[in-house]
């Protein structure tokens, strides 16, 4: 892994937030790393951090969250000192985001072809007739057609996979290195969420972008993943390749919710799928048993055929190497929930 | 043969929509045509995009709305002759958010109990104990029946929602997305529940699902819509294995599946 084509590196990431009296720590020392062209899944429960750390990164935390972190680069730069000002330069134009619900991110009183000429204009100074027929160009390469005539439609006039394209040609106007999406295909039908995702892993081949995606389905993740980070309670749990996870889950939580998902030809007509009892847990103030508490049902601890051998990392507390890896990482809270796990630990091998 | 629950016969409904002001209105048929027929104890899933008709036809068979033509009979009775109340007793629907299909400002318990009272069962120990059943049925802690339901997670909701629709026995459960807003993780824990309620209760579903891997987990007959009409119905693995129609194909095509490995073997 060359440093290089590293997009996007972030180092021990915590978000706190204070309440009356208490702290919430919603995200708590997580790091994350993104390459040219490769996406980035973060996968976990709702509740569990995954878009607050987005908004992190973007520098859009609501006013009271804390952001604590030990770095925040962007293509080898520091932006982690970056003034309001120059923050909003890098977004939209560095990092571009697509949300979930594209009706509420697009602006309903301007027309398409409004939003994105101020995108160009604000961003890359480019403005007037070279602005639109940039625009038009972009949105043909999402998709779109007739272009010339979406141009002049507004927000409410497109359907939500059309919103949702717009969202992505804007998002790609200026040719961001790094592409952040936070559910981009949660709110729309089967058949345009597979046209959507197809068309983000065609675009981000074409641009070379890095991907954060950040979605509950796993049938997304399997699809568009290069790697996944799963997230429970603010914390990553295990990282690795798309391949690693999905073969080898050696989070007794992973296994958990792999073991959720309706496979066919894995589990008969009316069978009990797994389940994960209870509930994420609340990130108010600290905690002083295991996050797992209160989640170890029938799934989380059993179906262990397939024991990982995990090799301590030195430094950081319950954490592992799975099988020697440095592609698959694996994170336990603390001593009760490793035991759970029943992984081999070998000792004394760096 | 098992005895028919639900016998719709070309049911249509159009809905006037308005062009604009002084433009008069214009004619927009949900459903066109749609027969279906399910068997005690069968599982019939209807799929389809959004905005074919399929929550139409669901109001329709829960009597909600009225069909424009075409006959839908309940247990061998015409909907239409069926007291208000009764049809209550017979079939109860669970809808996709429990957010908001909890009244925010009644307790759990009286969300429960009100199917019951609305039936016209005045006495206050018997909706009680038919209630801490009920909850114990769907998994529900008898210390939630004072709870309100922004102290629940959506899970727990959801299983409010049930214990609503399960308290007067009814024989049919129309399921609108019932899982569709909640994590994976609460999403099989409710697949199991229903599950279970179908096999001690002799309960029939009907579960509209765009959630096609849901589908095929639960249902035993598939049923799919396009554009107000239904194109395709099959049982499960007849469909899922040999689709007909082009929709049904596209439709496949685009489940996701979680395996990384299968990927690229598709479009």
């Amino acid at each position: 892994m060359q440093v290089a084509d590293q997009v996007l590196n972030v180092e021990n990431l915590s978000i706190d937030i204070p309440l009356s009296g208490d702290i919430l720590h919603a995200v708590d020392g997580i790091s994350i790393s993104v390459n040219k062209g490769e996406t980035l899944c973060i996968v976990g429960e709702s509740g569990c951090g995954k878009s607050l750390t987005s908004l992190a990164i973007m520098d859009l935390l609501p006013q009271k969250a804390v952001r604590t972190v030990d770095k925040l680069e962007l293509n080898g730069s520091s932006i982690l000192n970056y003034s309001d000002r120059q923050m909003s330069d890098v977004r939209g134009s560095k990092i571009g985001m697509i949300f979930q619900e594209p009706m509420t991110s697009l602006n309903p009183s301007f027309t398409v072809e409004n939003q994105m000429v101020e995108t160009l204009a604000r961003h890359r100074n480019i403005r007037g007739k070279e602005a639109k027929k940039l625009a038009v160009q972009m949105l043909e390469k999402v998709g779109i057609t007739p272009a010339k005539q979406r141009l002049k439609q507004y927000p409410h006039q497109l359907s939500g996979g059309l919103r949702q394209r717009v969202m992505i040609a804007m998002t790609l106007l200026c040719e961001p290195e790094l592409i952040i999406a936070d559910e981009p295909t949660t709110a729309l039908d089967v058949t345009i969420q597979a046209q959507i995702l197809e068309l983000l892993t065609r675009l981000q081949a074409d641009f070379n972008t890095g991907l954060i995606l950040i979605t509950h389905d796993l049938g997304v993740v399997a699809k568009s993943a290069d790697r996944v980070a799963v997230m429970y309670a603010g914390q990553i749990v295990e990282e690795g390749s798309v391949y690693e996870i999905f073969d080898n889950p050696s989070h007794p939580y992973t296994r958990g919710l792999l073991s959720c998902i309706p496979v066919p030809g894995k589990i008969k007509r009316g069978e009990h799928l797994g389940s994960i009892p209870g509930m994420v847990p609340s990130l108010i103030g600290e905690f002083t048993e295991c996050r797992f508490a209160g989640r170890w049902g029938d799934t989380l601890g059993k179906e262990e055929e397939n024991i990982a051998h995990l090799t301590p990392i030195e430094g950081v507390d319950y954490a592992f190497l799975v099988h020697g890896t440095t592609d698959h990482v694996v994170r336990f809270c603390c001593n009760s929930c490793l035991k759970k796990s029943k992984s081999k630990i070998s000792k004394g091998v760096n | 043969m098992a005895e028919v629950m639900i016998d719709a016969k070309n049911i249509v409904k159009d809905f006037k929509i308005s062009k604009g002001l002084f433009r008069g209105k214009e004619t927009l048929r949900a459903v066109d045509g749609v027969s279906l027929q399910v068997l005690r104890g069968e599982i019939l899933a209807i799929v389809g995009e959004s905005g074919c008709g399929k929550t139409t036809l669901a109001k329709i068979l829960l009597g909600l709305l009225q069909q424009d033509s075409g006959t839908v009979e309940l247990c061998g009775s015409k909907i239409e002759q069926i007291p208000r109340l009764e049809l209550a007793k017979m079939v109860q629907p669970i809808f996709q958010d429990p957010y908001s299909s909890l009244n925010p400002r009644k307790s759990i318990g009286s969300i429960i109990t009100l199917p019951m009272r609305v039936q016209g069962e005045k006495n206050s120990d018997v909706w009680m104990k038919k209630a801490l059943q009920t909850m114990d049925l769907v998994g529900l802690p008898a210390r939630m029946f004072d709870q309100y339901p922004n102290q629940l997670s959506g899970g727990q909701r959801q299983r409010v929602a049930i214990a609503r629709a399960l308290i007067n026995s009814p024989k049919i459960v129309i399921c609108d997305e019932p899982t569709s807003a909640l994590d994976v993780s609460v999403q099989s824990q409710i697949l199991n529940l229903l599950n279970d309620l179908r096999e001690e209760l002799n309960l029939t579903y009907v579960i509209i699902s765009h959630n096609l891997a849901v589908v095929e987990h639960m249902a035993t007959q598939v049923a799919v819509m396009y554009f107000g009409e239904k194109v395709e119905e099959a049982e499960t693995d007849q469909l899922f294995s040999n689709p007909q129609h082009s929709y049904t194909k596209t439709l496949l095509n685009s489940i996701l599946s979680p395996d990384p490995r299968q990927r690229n073997k598709k479009n």
